[in-house]
């Protein structure tokens, strides 16, 4: 009889645990990693697009939207990133109008807002080209953890190296993913898809 | 179809004349130049094709030269732990004996500063330079950038 009372209450204060556990974990702090769910791409740059005319963050909140970091002087990755946004906004269709494409040059000092104009123009109109000033362009690379530098070469002339895969955000500024140089047409399709159905 | 467009036969004659009729031959083919289409104002064309190294000795492309640019470079790039990055080939490119090798996907000659705007259709002129074989000249066709589905350069080989 005793023996029975003693399981009984280890068994109740086992359920006590268990709920207290559950509770924790419901209404606890929350174990994400640090910058999951931050709003790294609502965080303040002043550039200009291919017109000239200055943008900031706001002009890319409000819809899902896909990055490439770039530069002009890039005869093989930029061009095919560029060919293969516009063959995704052209599978699109309609649904095109719920995303923004842009364009980031790493390179402000030799793409001018007239080479960008020309440039991603030339693979679609849709897509947005940005420049300025390379502070502010290293100041939204930090904020949004995009790598590149400046290589110089023999001759004096320079290369740069970049984040090569596109990212994805969603409309409030947060990272959603990526799409991988590696991957198919049809999976960066399905994953531009998903971002504009959940993003 | 296979289109040879330079075929550079060399007779190397050894130093010593004891063995003066002894040749090594060199025979190159080179197989589908091609640039693919750029914006307008670009700076810089990506150019590729195949060589393929029929003698039995090795070659190597040490240059590309045109008159359509400024100058032309032999780059690797390559894309690791998500970070695009491109080389010069300082060493230029090996052609062992019997074997073919592609400046195609990962490498590439690159025109700096061309001439003029080239379309789809043109045709742009260079001569490659290998160290036994010597100069051949090729012409490279101007073709419409691959996207979207299965976008590569397989089969510029074929």
């Amino acid at each position: 009889m005793t023996g029975l009372r003693r399981l009984r209450v280890v068994l109740w204060v086992l359920v006590a645990i268990a709920a207290a556990g559950a509770a924790f974990l419901a209404f606890g702090p929350r174990f994400a990693p640090a910058n999951a769910g931050e709003a790294i791409y609502a965080k303040p740059f002043s550039l200009v697009n291919q017109d000239g005319a200055p943008v900031t963050q706001a002009d890319f909140l409000g819809k899902p939207s896909a990055w490439f970091y770039g530069f002009t002087h890039c005869p093989d990755v930029c061009p095919t990133a560029l060919a293969e946004m516009s063959a995704i906004l052209e599978a699109l269709g309609p649904d095109a109008d719920k995303l923004q494409v842009v364009f980031v040059s790493v390179d402000p000092e030799r793409d001018t807002p007239e080479i960008m104009k020309d440039y991603v123009e030339y693979f679609d109109a849709r897509i947005d080209g940005l420049t300025g000033d390379l502070a502010q362009v290293s100041t939204m690379a930090q904020d949004r953890y995009i790598f590149f530098e400046k290589v110089p070469m023999e001759d004096g002339d320079y290369q740069m190296e970049h984040q090569a895969s596109i990212q994805l955000v969603d409309a409030e500024g947060r990272f959603f993913g990526t799409l991988a140089a590696e991957e198919s047409f049809d999976v960066r399709l399905a994953k531009i898809r998903r971002l504009i159905d959940e993003g | 179809m296979k289109i040879a467009l330079g075929l550079a036969l060399i007779g190397i004659l050894a130093a010593s004349p004891a063995v003066a009729h002894d040749f090594t031959q060199v025979s190159i083919y080179l197989d589908h130049p091609m640039i693919e289409e750029a914006p307008p104002n670009a700076p810089v064309l990506g150019g590729y094709l195949s060589i393929q190294n029929m003698g039995d000795v090795d070659d190597r492309l040490i240059a590309i030269e045109s008159p359509a640019a400024e100058k032309v470079e032999m780059h690797r790039s390559t894309v690791t732990d998500g970070i695009a990055r491109m080389q010069p080939m300082a060493e230029g490119l090996l052609v062992p004996a019997g074997q073919t090798v592609w400046l195609d996907d990962g490498m590439h000659a690159m025109f700096v500063k061309p001439a003029q705007r080239y379309r789809v259709g043109d045709e742009v002129p260079a001569t490659l330079v290998f160290e036994k074989a010597g100069r051949i000249d090729v012409t490279f066709k101007v073709e419409e950038r691959t996207a979207g589905a299965g976008a590569s350069h397989e089969g510029h080989g074929q």
